[in-house]
């Protein structure tokens, strides 16, 4: 049984088909990336995963469980990092942990060991100390505060919408060693990214899509085939703009 | 720069929602036509000097209230331009330029050009001070409307500028209930008023005003103290001078960084431990622990709150000064009422944050999450509301009003609670982002929640009204007890279940604004509260996407 599932995911916002039956399967164990261009339903794709986004049709499965037809039971065995959303802003890290755990049905020196342990390893327990807002947060300490609550009640598969993006080089390494210490404890991890290099380096599936589709799904080195680099399978499969020769001319001294 | 500023400020103008433009506009046509009609009914010169001079006032007021009350204005933030090699004072210039365009001014400059038709009228030769001051009354007004619009924008970084904000609040909320108390004999003189215009105490303050100082010279002028003349409009024209400079100043980008305000610890935070004490554990403990850190710490939350209690306080003066007992005896009530329509957007006002509580949804939490909301808000609000109603008769001298006054504020406590978490979920209207605020109304439009709770409150309070009419006060005491916990706990169990039910959906409205969510809500028909949402979907406007 698949970790993750997506089933024919499809949703339209007016006009625009963001998700077109994005169907993709993630095995247990496995670290998946799902790289794509701006605005080729990545997040789309991934809030109707976990629950945030009712697909016009189609559905998703957490270790078998619908996502859409038995929500509490698949959302337990999830953790989910979404892209650039709000957070109770007025709380601080540790606070924002405390609150989480509780929702979370978990017990209250597991949560307060928890969030000791993961504040200090994502070096926000410095901020901590200091009684530092979220709202007074760096884009990275959010990215970091999301990452601990994502992880906090232990989920079984791990959701993460650009975790990457504005942290910093020291804390992404401690970030990747988090996540390949889950991964080798048998959880499953699937992360959105449009940076390649990234995604090549770190996960061991990836999933390309554009115009909310999926153009390609499977092993690293499947997908790349005799492609040099992940980034030649992907403009090969989703196209790129040349600039010509005349283009852009005024752009020198 | 400004052509370009005021092209930008039209295009954004052209991709908003227009609700409520066609209500402003005719609110703005009908005062122009109303100041024209007074030049021409007042029976004398003497009289239509008075009778414009109320009525500059009236104009002053409304841009002064109008944006703060409306979402009209900030649709260019000064912070879009910080990165463009310009000098701050030329935005703020720009900025402050763009707000003549538009409607609103061009229709203000056609009721100040009663000014100059009352100089015509009252002495050809005043005409050229009249012009002027038309001119000058409409640079005023527009620019003392941002002044004070970003003033209090400003004052939401630090706590002293939030509880001045909230004073300021809680005076126009009260303000704005006590002027219907004041309708009623006004109406009743204003035939009198075009034949033999105010008393006397009345013109004395009027001609105070700064807006009246153009009427009164041309009044001047007209009866021959030239001097007063130039001395009453040059003093027109440095204030204006001086309201112009400040706008400017205030209008140009800010460059601190957020948070810097904050020098002590947060309300609420211990050194040892993150807990509070007394909550239990498990999601309600959680959800009561946050949202009462949240309404302590969010300067946008505490405006709600304090000025709900201001509010009252007000109420309560402004009945002590007119020697109106049942106005003062009102002051816990109108608390109580004021924060039920603050306490009606809480899903918008937390903005995106709501996909914790999709993500983190269990058997329980959703109910936890509702129920936790109404905990707190009760927790802040009970005290001020009883101590207010106490005071209140104490200091009216009306010791046999209590049991009204308890009633009251039982069952409105109650109920004004239950609706206002129930508002929350089926009118959630986002504003802009928590985290990305400036202004003092960007926490959402709250139009309908503020009308359907004032049409709602008193049919859900009607058992009580009902008994305390035809039993008495002591009898309406427990019934309101039962109508208010009633009103929570039912209202409160529809909020959940709705929630539940549309969480995905509510979740959407807020972070994919109303288009996206309208296509879950039946196009016509279904329950009462698919209607409600529809309205406030149709009638809200969205402050989308971010702040600045």
């Amino acid at each position: 049984m698949p970790a993750l599932e997506l089933d024919s995911l499809t949703k339209t916002f007016d006009e625009t088909r963001a998700a077109d039956r994005v169907s993709l399967s993630v095995p247990r164990g496995s670290w998946t990336g799902l790289v794509g261009p701006n605005g080729a339903g990545k997040t789309t794709s991934l809030s109707m995963a976990v629950g945030l986004l009712r697909p016009d049709s189609g559905t998703a499965r957490v270790l078998g469980v619908d996502v859409w037809a038995e929500p509490v039971e698949a959302k337990r065995r999830l953790g989910v990092l979404p892209d650039g959303l709000s957070l109770p802003e007025r709380l601080t890290g540790g606070e924002l942990l405390d609150y989480w755990g509780r929702l979370r049905g978990l017990d209250r020196d597991l949560t307060r060991d928890r969030s000791e342990e993961m504040l200090r390893i994502l070096e926000l327990d410095r901020a901590e100390r200091n009684g530092t807002l979220i709202a007074e947060y760096s884009t990275g300490m959010r990215k970091k505060i999301g990452l601990a609550t994502a992880l906090l009640h232990t989920p079984e598969v791990l959701v993460l919408d650009e975790p990457y993006e504005a942290v910093d080089p020291v804390s992404a390494r401690v970030l990747t060693a988090i996540l390949r210490r889950y991964t080798d404890g048998g959880g499953t991890v699937i992360i959105s990214s449009h940076v390649m290099a990234l995604v090549e380096r770190i996960t061991d599936r990836v999933a390309i899509i554009a115009d909310g589709r999926v153009l390609a799904d499977g092993p690293l080195d499947l997908v790349r085939g005799d492609d040099p680099a992940l980034e030649d399978t992907f403009v090969r499969l989703v196209g790129a703009r040349e600039v010509g020769e005349g283009d852009l001319a005024w752009l020198g001294f | 720069m400004v052509g370009v500023l005021i092209r930008l400020e039209s295009t954004l103008g052209r991709h908003g929602v227009s609700g409520t433009r066609g209500g402003t506009l005719a609110l703005l046509v009908g005062g122009a036509a109303l100041t024209w009609y007074v030049t021409v009914v007042a029976s004398s010169a003497e009289v239509r000097s008075q009778l414009l001079m109320l009525l500059g006032a009236v104009w002053a007021g409304a841009w002064i209230l109008g944006p703060t009350i409306t979402n009209g204005v900030g649709v260019l933030r000064p912070q879009y331009f910080t990165l463009l090699p310009l000098e701050r004072s030329q935005v703020g210039t720009g900025l402050w330029a763009t707000a003549f365009v538009g409607v609103g001014p061009a229709l203000t400059l056609v009721a100040m050009a009663s000014t100059a038709r009352h100089a015509w009228l009252s002495e050809p030769a005043t005409l050229s001070l009249g012009l002027l001051g038309m001119l000058l009354s409409v640079v005023f007004m527009v620019s003392l409307s941002r002044l004070v619009f970003r003033a209090l924008g400003a004052a939401m970084h630090t706590r002293v500028g939030m509880e001045i904000a909230s004073v300021q609040w809680g005076l126009i909320v009260a303000g704005l209930f006590f002027g219907w108390a004041a309708i009623g004999p006004a109406l009743s003189a204003a035939g009198d008023l075009a034949e033999r215009g105010f008393p006397a105490p009345v013109v004395t303050v009027l001609a105070a005003l700064p807006t009246s100082w153009p009427i009164a010279a041309v009044d001047a002028a007209a009866s021959g103290a030239w001097g007063a003349a130039f001395g009453l409009l040059g003093a027109f024209t440095l204030l204006t001078a001086a309201t112009v400079l400040a706008t400017v100043r205030l209008l140009a980008p800010r460059v601190n960084a957020r948070g810097r305000g904050r020098r002590s610890r947060p309300l609420g935070r211990r050194r040892s431990t993150r807990r509070l004490p007394l909550l239990p554990d498990g999601p309600l403990g959680a959800v009561v622990g946050k949202e009462l850190r949240s309404w302590w710490r969010d300067p946008w939350r505490a405006l709600e709150l304090r000025s709900a209690l201001y509010a009252g306080l007000f109420i309560g003066l402004f009945g002590l000064m007119a020697d109106r007992p049942w106005i003062t005896l009102s002051a816990g009530v109108f608390t109580a009422l004021v924060m039920a329509m603050g306490g009606s957007n809480m899903y918008g006002h937390d903005g995106s944050a709501l996909w914790l509580t999709v993500v983190g949804q269990g058997r329980d939490t959703v109910r936890a999450d509702v129920r936790g909301r109404q905990i707190a808000i009760a927790l802040l609000i009970v005290p001020g509301t009883l101590l207010l109603g106490l005071v209140s008769v104490l200091v009216s001298g009306e010791p046999g009003a209590s049991p009204y006054v308890l009633a009251g504020l039982l069952v409105v406590l109650g109920v004004g609670n239950g609706l206002s978490v129930l508002l929350s979920v089926v009118a959630a209207t986002p504003g802009v982002e928590p985290h990305l605020r400036v202004d003092a109304n960007d926490t959402g439009d709250t139009r309908v929640q503020v009308w359907t709770s004032l049409i709602a409150i008193p049919p859900l309070s009607s058992p009580t009204i009902v008994v305390a009419l035809l039993a008495g006060g002591w009898w309406a005491v427990p019934v309101a007890l039962v109508n208010g916990a009633a009103g929570a706990w039912l209202l409160g169990r529809l909020a959940h279940r709705r929630l539940a039910a549309r969480l995905p959906e509510t979740f959407a409205r807020i972070r994919y604004g109303g288009r996206v969510a309208e296509r879950s809500l039946p196009r016509s028909g279904g329950d009462p509260l698919d209607l409600l949402e529809r309205t406030a979907l149709s009638t809200n406007e969205d402050t989308r996407p971010t702040g600045s």
